[in-house]
């Protein structure tokens, strides 16, 4: 992908636990692609190792001139769409990470499931759904049902029972989306704005949950799963 | 005079070594061989101490008597004592003033004494003086890029029994000295990583550690006998309130310039709960990780210490 009609463009690559992504920077316009971690490889079919900005959970694995850490590529990837972001929520399918980036500090998540994408997996999986899905059947909810539960194991039973108790599916995901911005909402700082990045934020439902808990802006780039490789690319340029 | 035996002494945290050499006993921090340990205890809040009352009570550390520090350490540490001595291990429970009262501490340092079988070699006590004056020198070589940070404090941390022997402690400091770019200094606070390899994975990722304030503590005090024992240790800042420990710690990172901090913390260890106010109180970038049991550096620790060091470089 990087010599196109005869030219060499740098590439940012974000290899992760579940997604590979890589993005270059063509005449001022950005392009990019997505694949499942196992298909990296083909994203960078005939790419020179030192046309590659690595980033992401297997940057140090993958060939590159150069790498960054995930948290590092995500400020400088959101600075691209909004310079004056101060808190960046990158929720990937294994971890999810605060940056406060006007304290030049960061949280973790990557010990427990609750917080992460596959909390989200776990409910589309069981309805035999995919996540977009859920996503979209959450604003067919007449009400929201509450799950307290924070593990992501007891909350499914939990998510269960309310089904049992005459909840509708549709209705249960709701819940779920609330229970898991709940999780979210505590490892956030006191801030106006918050740029959501990371592939699990594309679910709507979750991150319309996440609004009415903080009452804040949230913002998100166009396509919120490229921004750690675009990120990449800028922290080398 | 030789005693045909020389007792094991096991102690919990850090207890004057000198008194326990003056008392022809030898020292054995237990928790020195955590870190390499592969020992996955049950029933446990805090791995360090969950593992040294596992291996006790299994008589998997071979000592005479234990000292327990009850007071200025944690309760985790007492109530894992409290089962150790129920084990059938002779103990003591020595407590270190909250206030540092001097009078209480030389009580408390009589009572361990008479516990010991009281002080047979009082020389021991310059002894130890004289090598802590030793480990405050490697400390400074390492501050000044002399000694890797690793090296360093593999002998700090185990300044808190000196092996156990002292001739043999002695010959264990004479390290060979070298030149090491100090990009990135970093000052270690809290209670020392569960890793065995912490310091290595830190300068392989290009963070230098020129502070690592437990260990320090083991070499900062001593005394002639137990009144100046009791007059220095008094001020362990472990055992203190924050603010005594905070206002040592902002002498500290000042005068060793460091660029940032790394807070490590232990899981279900009550120290967790002081780092908001060390992040309020230490002006520094703050890198707050937590471990939980022993092993080599797990990669999303890694992950967080390149990423601390790319937010150094940045500022
Ligand atoms: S790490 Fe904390 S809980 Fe564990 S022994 Fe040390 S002070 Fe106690």
């Amino acid at each position: 992908m990087p010599s196109k009609a005869g030219r060499r463009f740098m590439i940012g690559l974000d290899v992760g636990s579940t997604t590979a992504k890589i993005v270059r920077i063509v005449d001022g316009e950005i392009e990019y692609q997505i694949t499942g971690t196992h298909n990296w490889k083909e994203l960078v079919k005939g790419v020179k190792k030192e046309d590659i900005i690595s980033t992401g959970y297997f940057r140090h694995s993958v060939p590159h001139r150069a790498s960054v850490t995930e948290i590092t590529a995500a400020q400088f990837g959101v600075k691209h769409y909004f310079p004056e972001a101060e808190v960046i929520v990158d929720i990937g399918g294994q971890d999810t990470k605060v940056i406060d980036v006007k304290s030049n500090n960061f949280i973790i998540n990557d010990r427990c499931s609750a917080g992460t994408g596959a909390f989200l997996e776990f409910v589309a999986n069981y309805f035999k759904l995919e996540l977009n899905e859920i996503g979209t059947l959450h604003f067919q909810a007449k009400r929201i049902p509450d799950i307290n539960n924070t593990c992501g194991v007891f909350a499914i039973s939990e998510m269960i029972s309310q089904l049992v108790a005459g909840y509708s599916k549709e209705e249960v995901i709701a819940g779920m989306h609330y229970a898991f911005a709940r999780r979210i909402s505590f490892m956030i700082p006191e801030t106006e704005t918050i740029v959501l990045i990371g592939g699990t934020v594309k679910n709507e439902g979750m991150v319309s949950a996440l609004r009415d808990i903080l009452k804040k802006d949230i913002l998100m780039p166009p396509e919120p799963q490229i921004v750690n490789a675009l990120g990449a690319l800028k922290y080398y340029s | 005079m030789h005693r045909a035996h020389v007792s094991k002494i096991g102690m919990t945290a850090l207890v004057p070594p000198e008194l326990i050499f003056a008392c022809a006993g030898e020292p054995f921090d237990v928790n020195n061989i955590i870190p390499a340990s592969k020992n996955y205890p049950k029933n446990k809040l805090c791995a360090w101490t969950a593992i040294w009352r596992e291996m006790l009570v299994k008589r998997e550390i071979k000592i005479d008597s234990l000292i327990v520090v009850a007071g200025g350490d944690c309760h985790n540490a007492l109530v894992d004592g409290q089962k150790a001595a129920m084990s059938g291990i002779p103990t003591h429970f020595f407590f270190y003033p909250f206030d540092g009262d001097v009078q209480y501490l030389e009580s408390q340092l009589h009572k361990l004494s008479s516990f010991l079988g009281n002080i047979e070699y009082p020389e021991k006590f310059r002894d130890v003086k004289a090598l802590k004056k030793l480990g405050r020198k490697i400390d400074n070589k390492r501050l000044n890029g002399k000694i890797s940070s690793s090296e360093a404090f593999r002998i700090l941390v185990s300044f808190s029994d000196l092996m156990g022997d002292l001739d043999r402690f002695r010959n264990a400091l004479d390290i060979k000295e070298g030149n090491i770019a100090l990009n990135n200094r970093v000052a270690l606070i809290g209670v020392p990583p569960i890793y065995h390899d912490f310091h290595e994975a830190a300068q392989s990722l290009d963070l230098q550690i020129v502070f690592d304030e437990l260990p320090y503590e083991f070499v900062r005090h001593s005394g002639d006998d137990i009144n100046e024992v009791a007059l220095d240790y008094c001020n362990y800042t472990f055992a203190r309130s924050l603010d005594f420990r905070i206002e040592f710690l902002q002498k500290e990172l000042e005068k060793r310039k460091v660029e940032g901090v790394i807070h490590y913390t232990q899981f279900a260890c009550h120290h967790v709960l002081e780092d908001e106010i060390l992040r309020a109180k230490l002006d520094y970038p703050m890198l707050t990780i937590q471990g939980d049991l022993p092993g080599k550096t797990p990669q999303q620790i890694k992950l967080r210490l390149e990423a601390f060091r790319e937010v150094l470089e940045r500022s």
